[in-house]
């Protein structure tokens, strides 16, 4: 019954494709958040010194 | 009397329900095989969310098998948009919000064990002021294992015009009329400068997913299985990508209209004085301003009408009047980008999918301030054409005739002198006549320039 409901061909949602994105996204946004933390650590020493 | 109803042309490519009209009135209805999802959709509080947040239209819910299919469950009844657009008349401000609109509905809908099931840039409208979400029935179970099953139609819808505008610098908005399902990958990929391959959200969801999209048709079964914090990653970077895009306002053919038209005396208020004076009088409820540059004259009657579909052919000047119409919340003026010499087709199955824009805009009042000359000048379009373009939108006209001694008619003429030989206000009201009667006249002070007040003939 589910195979009804999908009108849009499943290879369009392309499932290959989301799992290579996805795995770079997820490298991505762990040093992205690396970065925010470190930010945010030398923001706080120095807002507190100022 | 359940054989008495039309199913909506647009609506036929989803098993799960249709839209259809019976008496007059728009429903829609649920089909069977959607029951799980749907009643999940409203019991979980999703649909309430979504409605209460202004994200999705809302809806009644009637238990009456309108169409006697056996294939009924339940028959839902959405408010009623007063006027249909589509993307290829939007600016890009506009097609840049149905895009975050549908993230976040889909990112909503996750919070709920649901997922947004298809991304078509037709189902989200215009709708008092905002971009809001059309389709009750986009939602459906959310399997944590699977990606996005509308993750290509929502590169081919939103992701792809988007990023050619931005990289482009261009209004393009006129692609979807060539490619309305979307705008191919392959096409964007090609057509996209160097530089977009450098921004990794472009990089991944257009130039690497047009080349290895085409290499995986089918599901892999042997592959691993997505998961939820995927899922919220490749959102977060279609989102990311998105916001990053813009169109920047460089001076248009209309840019600074007004302060130049302002430079002549009291033209302006002049001739504001004359249409709120003509206004008073009439008996009306929805208005079409025809070339409304930024809507100066579109806010004069926001506050008198139902509805105003506000249209210039210029992108940069739709652009400010839809930046204005959301700072100042009004929201019964729809902005638009429309070439009257050549307005939307009828496109789609049968050409009924998509109405043409003269089909969709029946209104009462019309303004074509500042306009004929443009038509009559630039596109060398008669004045019985121009006149019956406009019998066929709307009963009465409220036009300016700018003469052929005009500073910028003799600007416009100034190479092609050949036009002035049927350009005069005799030709102009003979053309017009043939399918207005003329009810009123009013010279816009010293300025040489005439308003006219007419209404369509019976006949027509």
């Amino acid at each position: 019954m589910q195979h009804i409901l999908l009108y849009i061909d499943p290879g369009s949602g392309s499932y290959l494709i989301q799992m290579i994105i996805a795995g770079v996204l997820g490298v991505a946004f762990f040093f992205k958040n690396i970065v925010f933390a470190v930010k945010h650590f030398f923001h706080r020493i120095f807002g507190r010194k100022s | 009397m359940a054989d008495t109803f039309q199913q909506h042309p647009s609506s036929y490519r989803d098993p799960s329900g249709f839209i259809f009209y019976k008496n007059g009135i728009l429903y829609r209805q649920v089909n069977q095989v959607f029951k799980k999802d749907f009643d999940q959709f409203v019991n979980n509080g999703l649909y309430q969310h979504l409605a209460e947040n202004k994200l999705l239209i809302p809806h009644k819910r009637l238990e009456e098998n309108l169409t006697g299919s056996p294939h009924w469950y339940t028959t839902l009844q959405p408010e009623l948009l007063p006027f249909i657009s589509y993307p290829y008349e939007w600016c890009f401000d506009m097609l840049k919000q149905a895009a975050l609109l549908n993230l976040q509905t889909a990112k909503e809908a996750m919070n709920f064990g649901l997922m947004l099931r298809d991304a078509s840039a037709y189902n989200i409208q215009m709708y008092k002021g905002r971009m809001v979400l059309i389709d009750s029935l986009s939602f459906e179970l959310y399997d944590e294992t699977k990606p996005w099953i509308a993750y290509r139609q929502f590169c081919e819808h939103f992701y792809a015009p988007l990023a050619l505008m931005h990289y482009l610098k261009q209004p393009l908005q006129n692609l979807f009329v060539a490619y309305p399902d979307g705008i191919s990958l392959n096409i964007v990929s090609a057509a996209l400068p160097f530089k977009s391959k450098l921004n990794l959200h472009s990089y991944l969801h257009l130039h690497l997913q047009k080349t290895i999209g085409k290499k995986q048709d089918v599901e892999n079964k042997k592959s691993r299985p997505f998961s939820k914090q995927r899922m919220k990653n490749l959102l977060q970077s279609l989102q990311e990508g998105i916001q990053s895009f813009t169109l920047r306002r460089s001076a248009t053919q209309w840019s600074g209209y007004y302060d130049e038209a302002n430079l002549r005396g009291d033209y302006v208020d002049l001739k504001k004085h004359i249409i709120n004076d003509w206004l008073n009088k009439l008996n009306f409820n929805t208005v079409f301003d025809a070339g409304a540059n930024e809507g100066e004259f579109s806010e004069l009657v926001a506050a008198k009408s139902a509805y105003i579909i506000s249209t210039d052919l210029d992108h940069g000047a739709i652009s400010k009047l839809y930046l204005k119409v959301q700072q100042k919340n009004i929201s019964n003026i729809y902005p638009l980008i429309i070439d009257l010499a050549n307005p939307s087709p009828a496109i789609g199955v049968n050409n009924k999918e998509r109405m043409s824009f003269l089909a969709r805009c029946k209104v009462d009042v019309t303004l074509a301030l500042a306009l004929i000359h443009h038509l009559a000048l630039t596109n060398n379009i008669p004045f019985d054409n121009i006149a019956e373009m406009f019998s066929s939108i709307t009963r009465y006209l409220l036009v300016e005739f700018v003469p052929e001694n005009d500073e910028k008619v003799k600007l416009m003429t100034l190479h092609k002198k050949n036009v002035l030989a049927s350009y005069s206000l005799e030709y102009f009201l003979s053309g017009f006549k043939r399918y207005f009667s003329l009810l009123d006249t009013k010279e816009i002070g010293d300025s040489g320039r005439t308003l006219f007040l007419m209404e369509k003939l019976q006949a027509w």
